[in-house]
């Protein structure tokens, strides 16, 4: 029964060719603690997936995991047929690109140069560790900075910008990988609303236009009902509920934002009752 | 008027922590106390030499500058050597520092030897070092040089990997994040973000460095200092005297002028 | 205009930074041109190395253990020699540092005099130091202790003055408003700010003086320095390797502890 179900996923996976195929993955930190539970899912090329989830849900876990930042304890993470391991990590890396709430830029680098680590794994690091370039890094560095709308700024240090600046930069990187896939954990979780609304278009707009799936960490209910495909709600390192934004209903984000021991969660209440 | 309840029963205070700086004090005294016992050090002497002191230093009145052109030439090699051996240990701890830093090193075990051997070559004073390279090179320059870039590379490159491991593990993870490979990572998350902090410890250790050419010669190694010890041995005090004023200027300049590129450095 | 190449830097004019192009060149020119100074010979420099290995080798011998007892009195009289000179150096260092401080100088003419005086003081090498006391008041662990305790005065003031400087400026007015005078401001507003970095500072310059300590004896001024120089003058390599390792654990140990205490201090557990 159990096998059946196995083999009718990876039957899936192999024809609709998903771009990531994530296996009953578990996640236990050196400390003991089970970050991730035996979480499965499925991430169609081209689409839009929000995670949503509480604080300390594993969201972040999750993504760093698929972009081996974090080794998995259990379980296999698959994008584009690639089994995820130590011998294939750069490689994986160099078409799973991420997008970091704390934009982590290096900040004494030019706009410019930021951008153009995300060429890195496509250069030889001879050329790469005496900052040398080939013209054609430079044009994507252009054309991607004009998508983002930073061309002025591209001589401009990284710690001169504001924290919106900084995430388009972050995104610009992420665009310059030239990726399968951008992971975003929580891209707008420091910035203003209208700084947010502009980096979420953004992204939605990288989606639809350059086909490359799109999975975002959220707290904002309401624009993960704009923006995404489908939805994929997370409590304490499982998965709770897997949909799109129509089927979220009310009692969805209560099992989704559940919280330990409390039947009755008035904060909880209060929160969903304006999301 | 009713007095509050508080001040007619003043509440006792929770008891005082012990201060233990009376009692590390008293330790300290009485451990200087034994050690200028054991050191035997008379404060007959130190009495007779303060007062003769002034009568010593007088003797270090008139500076004979008559060879003046040699004694900058040796500074000049004093100079060149200390750069030399800067030059070597910034090359060594640029290499090795990556490995040291707990956070950056491809593994564990690359980081222990790594943070072993920046120990190892710090613990080696450099003059013990200066004597095994005039032995093996012969006198000279050269050997100076060498032991200096040795001792030196040692402290640069733990400065060097301590100030890695502070940058935001953010950074890093942007950068690796992205594919990129070991020394890539080192070059574009790694050094830009230490790059001001490193600059002053290469000024610190070359203004270090100047100050121990200047007596290195000692030993052999050649420079100013061997200059100094034979006219002080000689007991030519107008020489010696001209001998510490070339020392001591060029060390005062070199202090202003590092003082002024680290201003303009931030 | 340059011809276009295929390669570039990631600066609008794809060339290296002339800031880069111009230090990097200069230190390059400076090497050229001091190679004659330092004799730079790479067939010399290569060409010894298997002297230098073969010299190694000869290190390895069996100690000589009958040497012992006089290497731990030795190592000892070090180690007191940097403790004395560090002490003495500390209680005449809080003071200047003070009146070196720009915030808690009782003038601005003060502050120029002690930092001009300070800075003569560390200008010289401790062991330059020691030529001079050893020819003033004799061998001995004295003239070691004095040139060291002398120089070390000069960093230290420094350090606690700069210290001092970045103080936070609220508590020193808070207390001062209450009608504190003059030296109580600086006692209970400024040195408790500063004692953590003063702890770091005190750590860091034993350390250095101890390596210091450990070469003094080069010129007869105390110390294990003496029997080094003198086994290595001697080829007395079974001595040689005892005292090496003696100095190199001794360090060490000093090095560890230092970076424990230090890294205690900035993050504030105590244990
Ligand atoms: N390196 C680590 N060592 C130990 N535990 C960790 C580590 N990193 C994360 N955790 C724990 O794993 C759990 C999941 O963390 P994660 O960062 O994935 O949560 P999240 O859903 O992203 O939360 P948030 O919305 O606050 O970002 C948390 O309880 C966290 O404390
Ligand atoms: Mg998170």
């Amino acid at each position: 029964m159990g096998d059946s179900r196995y083999l009718s996923r990876f039957i899936k996976g192999v024809i609709i060719m998903s771009t990531i195929l994530i296996e009953s993955v578990f996640k236990r930190f050196p400390n003991g603690f089970e970050a991730l539970k035996g979480v499965s899912a499925d991430i169609a090329p081209g689409s839009f997936t929000v995670i949503l989830g509480p604080s300390g849900a594993g969201k972040s876990t999750l993504l760093r995991l698929i972009n081996g930042l974090e080794t998995s304890t259990g379980g296999s993470v698959r994008i584009a047929g690639e089994t995820l391991g130590k011998a294939n990590l750069r490689k994986v890396r160099s078409r799973v690109a991420m997008v970091f709430q704390q934009f982590n830029l290096v900040e004494r680098l030019s706009v410019a140069t930021n951008v153009l680590t995300g060429r890195l794994a496509h250069r030889s690091w001879v050329g790469s560790v005496f900052y040398l370039f080939r013209n054609e890094d430079m044009d994507i560095v252009r054309e991607v900075l004009a998508r983002v709308g930073l061309t002025e700024k591209a001589w401009s240090r990284a710690d001169k910008l504001s924290g919106g600046q900084r995430q388009r930069v972050g995104i610009a990187r992420a665009l310059a990988q030239r990726p399968k896939v951008i992971l975003a954990d929580e891209p707008v979780a420091s910035l203003d609303p209208v700084s947010s609304e502009e980096i979420m278009g953004l992204l939605r707009e990288i989606c639809d236009r350059d086909g490359i799936t799109v999975v975002v960490n959220l707290h904002q209910v309401d624009v993960a009902k704009r923006f995404a495909d489908r939805i994929i709600g997370m409590n304490s390192g499982r998965v709770v509920f897997d949909g799109t934004p129509a089927e979220l209903s009310p009692q969805a984000l209560r099992t989704i934002y559940r919280r330990e021991g409390m039947e009755h969660d008035n904060s909880l209440d209060l929160a969903l009752a304006y999301a | 008027m009713n007095k509050p309840i508080e001040t007619l029963f003043p509440q006792a205070l929770p008891p005082r922590p012990h201060n233990l700086f009376p009692v590390w004090l008293a330790a300290a005294l009485a451990a200087l106390w034994l050690i200028v016992r054991d050191l035997e050090i008379s404060f007959e002497t130190l009495a007779y030499g303060v007062a003769d002191m002034g009568e010593y230093f007088s003797r270090y009145r008139q500076p004979d500058f008559s060879d003046l052109p040699r004694y900058l030439e040796l500074m000049g090699i004093t100079l060149a050597t200390a750069l030399w051996g800067t030059v070597f240990a910034l090359v060594v701890a640029f290499f090795l520092s990556p490995l040291a830093a707990r956070n950056l090193s491809p593994h564990p075990l690359v980081y222990r030897a790594a943070r072993e051997a920046l120990n190892f070559m710090r613990a080696m004073p450099d003059l013990l070092l200066a004597l095994i390279f005039v032995a093996a090179l012969g006198l000279g320059p050269l050997p100076g040089a060498l032991a200096l870039g040795v001792h030196t590379a040692g402290f640069l490159g733990k400065f060097f990997a301590e100030s890695l491991e502070r940058v935001d593990q953010g950074v890093y993870e942007g950068v690796a994040a992205t594919g990129a490979n070991f020394p890539q990572l080192v070059m574009y998350a790694g050094w830009p973000s230490i790059l001001r902090e490193a600059l002053g410890y290469v000024l610190y250790i070359l203004d270090r460095n100047v100050r121990m050419a200047s007596v290195l010669g000692l030993v052999g190694a050649g420079g100013i200092g061997l200059a100094l010890h034979d006219t002080l041995r000689m007991f030519n005090y107008g020489q010696s005297a001209a001998l510490i004023l070339v020392i001591l200027s060029t060390i005062l300049i070199i202090d202003y002028a590092s003082a002024w590129l680290r201003q303009t450095l931030n | 205009m340059t011809t276009v190449s295929i390669w570039r830097w990631p600066t609008p004019s794809g060339l290296p930074p002339l800031s880069a192009v111009a230090s990097l060149s200069a230190v390059l020119v400076a090497m050229w041109l001091t190679a004659p100074l330092v004799e730079v010979d790479f067939v010399r420099l290569f060409g010894s190395l298997g002297k230098m290995v073969a010299f190694a080798g000869q290190l390895f011998v069996e100690p000589e253990w009958e040497y012992l007892p006089q290497l731990l009195d030795k190592m000892l009289e070090t180690i007191e020699m940097t403790f004395l000179a560090t002490m003495i150096a500390l209680a005449v260092s809080l003071p200047l540092g003070l009146l070196a401080a720009r915030n808690a100088t009782p003038h601005v003419l003060v502050y120029r005099l002690v930092r001009d005086l300070l800075s003569l003081m560390r200008a010289l090498p401790d062991l330059v130091w020691a030529l001079v006391f050893v020819s003033a008041v004799g061998l001995g662990p004295l003239p070691g202790v004095m040139a060291l305790a002398f120089v070390t005065v000069g960093f230290m003031g420094k350090f606690f003055a700069e210290i001092i400087e970045v103080v936070d400026h609220k508590p020193v007015e808070g207390v001062a408003a209450h009608g504190a005078g003059w030296l109580q401001v600086r006692l209970f507003a400024m040195l408790p700010q500063a004692l953590p970095d003063f702890v770091g500072t005190v750590m860091y310059i034993l350390d250095h003086n101890l390596r210091m300590a450990t070469i003094l004896g080069l010129v007869g001024a105390g110390g294990i320095g003496y029997d080094l120089v003198m086994s290595m003058r001697l080829f007395q390599y079974d001595r040689l390797i005892l005292i090496a390792l003696a100095i190199y654990l001794v360090v060490t140990l000093l090095d560890r502890l230092s970076d424990r205490l230090r890294s205690r201090i900035i993050h504030g557990t105590r244990a």
